[in-house]
């Protein structure tokens, strides 16, 4: 691997509550090239708050504190807000679980990819229109002319997250965080969907961030997967050799899932040893 | 949550008070009271207005004591006329040689009366109206819609000056005329909510326990619109305590020698130029007061509504 | 114990009519658990819904133990048939602890020693009596669920629909209720009627299951065929694909990771 592209070296996030501080994140390196990394935990495991702290997102009252947080060479805690808000949409791109709260209800898809793309690069309307119907036609619209005039609530969920896909990646971004993109997504629906960004990534050479809480899924889309437990990582490991993870807790994760191949009754259920959190 | 609170453990009452396990039925209620308590208290202008609201109450209970002198019958009319503050008057006496501190402790109770009454008439109509509209849904919805519509278009004083003027002044007539006007927006408020709680799925689970309509709606839809209602209710009682004040203002409200702020500042005004404590006085009363509520009204809100918080 | 016999339901009217439901057929033995399956829009849960009077029957009838449901279903109907539903955060009434959420159903049937039959509840679905006087907001999402299932059990139902009961769950408290769930059957001896998107929750937990889609039902297997995957159509084998984990079309079989 040469340069990484994301580099993160002892990402915290904490929050300061009435009830006292919670760190969500606590620790978290890893380096990304251009490949496709999959982040795993279970609910409050701190994934999705590592997603969003990378594109400067957490939300209020949250605090971010990290040794390093470069993107290319720039450091992203210590960037001019100017600098973040040319990365944020135009480099790094995020998509997120629902299109529903993602898209805005009261302008046409068509418009809101334009002016995602217009916002990040010196374009004509005429330049940009073809562009948002090219990216539109890239995610494997039937009838890319059409979906371009609908407003979100006209279309189906499969649709608005491919939507959602093309106004994220018609900037040409180098680093991709998707949040649990398919979760809202029938399964049929999401294998398409996850069929087109694999496309993407490959054809364009982009970095993913694929952040999920389906260990299975994540295995067998990724190249690299980390497993987080209450805000730490416990296990890297790439995803083909997931089946040979050492911690108990991935162990333990990928036990407790009734599959159609193998009938164990009782299922195996998680015994959290605390001595996971420390 | 991910990883550990930081925070030190309390102990004591404030322990038993925040437990994970409450033991009973009232320390689950005690504990989820404090917590409202402890953000409420985060509110320094909350606060204040709720020392205003409780001032007036006390003052209102504890009159006859703090008074110093009868709110009604006045002094010397030769000598002790329109007297300005001074030691043995506080505020200065008025036209009728009257001590202006007194009649305005006495006519806290006025006040108190009619803001407490009106919150008595007033919510329960617009809780139950809004309610049954919301749940049920169809004609009953469209009726009862309509009735508010027809109610709020009523300018709320112009509506009470007719209603004073049918039934007399008084100022019984004053606040039902106010009651009256004051409802609708309280139905529109529990309607919105209810439109919002009747189709979660815990309103379907205890109809699905054969729960009656008169069930759900009081035990599961009215608790979930209360919280609401209260903080408009609060922030409402200005506009409730200027009503009557303006009401008395006019001549149509409390009579005459009732010690109503309002009707106190209408002869006030006859003497505004060289007297004017005779106003200021009960003016001041109603500003504070209305304050005090809305003060209040906004850390309620804060507190049972985060939704509506900024 | 449940026969659904041409279920249709059907919602509005004229341009705005949907088919929710199509002439759907399906029996459960009493003590059996049976699974729906499909997509969203499929209709196994306006199914559910149409059995406990959350839907309209727009055609067909809803048999349970012999006798057709009235509309309204009667207080009988609510002591033999409850339901658990999918969200337990959205399933459980903000403002009431536990013990009023578990006394409420005791309250509306008259029935009495509601403090015995609180304890005996909690202590089914695997909590203990510190729980009694918990709020919502007080339980983790695994612990929502149970008092959900507890909330059902109360009235001692001879059947429980169940709709989509794990999946707004983490894995591991999922794995936890299904095996609540399994046992709770066996030793109550209740009947199931589970609605879920997914393939392996209904095998597990049930032993006949009905594909569906677009309101149709498609195909009717036991989980035996599932497993081993003999579904005939088409579309029942796209969802058992789906269900293994991406696959990259391009790359040779032997390197994606199969389930």
């Amino acid at each position: 691997m040469t340069k990484p592209l994301l580099d993160v070296e002892d990402l915290r996030v904490r929050f300061h509550l009435r009830t006292g501080t919670v760190e969500a994140v606590r620790g978290v390196s890893f380096q990304l090239g251009r490949e496709r990394l999959g982040i795993v935990g279970e609910s409050g495991s701190g994934k999705s708050q590592t997603g969003r702290a990378i594109l400067g997102l957490t939300p209020p009252p949250g605090e971010v504190t990290a040794k390093r947080l470069a993107f290319d060479g720039i450091d992203l805690l210590t960037a001019s807000k100017r600098t973040l808000r040319h990365l944020r949409g135009g480099r790094i791109s995020m998509v997120m679980q629902d299109p529903k709260y993602s898209l805005n209800p009261v302008m046409t898809i068509g418009e809101q990819i334009i002016e995602a793309y217009q916002a990040h690069a010196k374009a004509g309307r005429n330049e940009a229109r073809d562009k948002a119907l090219a990216m539109l036609e890239a995610v494997k619209m039937r009838d890319p002319g059409r979906v371009f005039s609908l407003y979100p609530h006209e279309v189906s969920g499969g649709m608005g997250q491919r939507a959602m896909i093309a106004m994220m990646l018609v900037t040409e971004p180098d680093l991709l965080i998707a949040d649990e993109p398919t979760s809202a997504l029938d399964v049929t629906v999401s294998m398409e969907v996850l069929r087109i960004l694999d496309e993407l990534v490959s054809e364009r050479g982009m970095g993913l961030i694929f952040i999920s809480h389906d260990l299975k899924l994540v295995s067998s889309f990724c190249d690299r997967v980390l497993v987080m437990y209450a805000g730490r990582v416990v296990e890297e490991l790439e995803a083909k050799n997931l089946r040979e993870a050492q911690h108990p807790y991935t162990q333990g994760l990928m036990r407790c899932l009734p599959t159609l191949a193998n009938d164990v009754r009782p299922l195996p259920t998680l015994n959290r040893d605390p001595s996971w959190a420390l | 949550m991910a990883g550990a609170p930081l925070a030190e453990q309390p102990t004591g009452l404030r322990a038993w008070l925040l437990s994970a396990e409450p033991h009973s039925r009232w320390q689950a209620r005690l504990g989820r009271f404090y917590l409202g308590w402890r953000s409420f208290t985060k509110n320094p202008l909350a606060v204040v207005g709720l020392g205003v609201v409780i001032l007036l109450i006390l003052m209102a209970i504890f009159a006859d004591v703090i008074a110093p002198y009868s709110p009604v019958a006045g002094g010397d009319l030769r000598t002790q006329r329109l007297l300005p503050p001074s030691e043995t008057f506080w505020l200065g006496t008025d036209d009728q040689a009257r001590d202006i501190f007194s009649r305005l402790v006495h006519g806290s109770r006025i006040t108190l009366f009619v803001v407490v009454l009106v919150a008595l008439i007033a919510t329960p109509i617009g809780l139950l109206v809004g309610t049954v509209s919301g749940y049920l849904g169809g004609w009953v919805d469209t009726v009862l819609m309509r009735v508010t519509d027809i109610f709020l278009a009523f300018p709320r004083l112009v509506l009470a000056l007719a209603f004073v003027a049918a039934l007399g002044p008084g100022i019984e007539n004053a606040i039902i005329a106010i009651a009256i006007t004051s409802w609708p927006p309280y139905a529109r408020i529990a309607r919105a909510e209810t439109l919002m709680i009747r189709n979660s799925d815990f309103i379907a689970a205890v109809r699905l326990q054969g729960a009656s309509t008169p069930r759900i709606i009081l035990g599961h839809v009215v608790p979930l619109c209360v919280s609401s209602l209260i903080v408009r209710v609060t922030l409402d009682m200005a506009g409730i305590i200027l009503t009557a004040a303006g009401l008395g203002f006019l001549g149509l409200g409390a009579q005459p020698p009732m010690p109503e702020w309002g009707a106190m500042v209408a002869t006030g005004r006859n003497y505004l130029i060289d007297q004017w404590w005779v106003a200021a006085m009960p003016g001041l009363a109603i500003f504070v007061v209305s304050l005090g509520f809305n003060l209040l009204g906004d850390g309620l809100r804060d507190v049972l509504d985060p939704k509506a918080a900024k | 114990m449940i026969d659904i016999q041409n279920l249709s339901v059907v919602y509005g009217t004229g341009r705005l009519r949907v088919d929710a439901v199509k002439n759907v057929s399906f029996s459960v033995a009493q003590g059996a658990a049976y699974g729906l399956v499909g997509e969203s829009g499929s209709g196994k849960s306006t199914v559910l819904r149409a059995i406990c009077g959350l839907a309209p029957i727009s055609g067909g009838r809803v048999l349970i133990d012999g006798k057709e449901v009235t509309t309204p279903r009667s207080k009988d109907f609510y002591r033999t048939v409850q339901m658990v539903f999918q969200d337990p955060y959205a399933s459980l009434h903000p403002r009431h602890t536990v013990d009023r959420t578990l006394s409420e159903p005791l309250a509306i049937h008259g029935e009495k020693d509601a403090e015995a039959r609180i304890l005996q509840a909690l202590k089914e679905v695997g909590l203990g009596s510190s729980f009694r006087f918990r709020y919502p907001h007080q339980l983790s999402g695994g612990q929502r669920q149970r008092i959900a299932i507890a909330r059902a059990l109360i009235l001692r139902p001879k059947v429980l629909l169940l709709d989509e009961p794990t999946s707004a769950l983490d894995a591991s408290v999922q794995a936890e209720i299904l095996n609540l769930l399994d046992d709770l059957r066996r030793r109550l001896g209740l009947t199931y009627i589970l609605v879920s998107h997914d393939l392996a929750v209904v095998a597990h937990l049930c032993e006949r299951l009905l594909v569906m889609r677009h309101g149709e039902a498609i195909e009717e297997m036991t989980a035996e065929a599932l497993r081993s995957g003999k579904a005939s159509n088409d579309y029942t084998q796209s969802l058992i694909q789906a269900s293994q984990g991406f696959t990259r079309d391009s790359h040779p079989p032997a390197q994606a990771l199969a389930g």
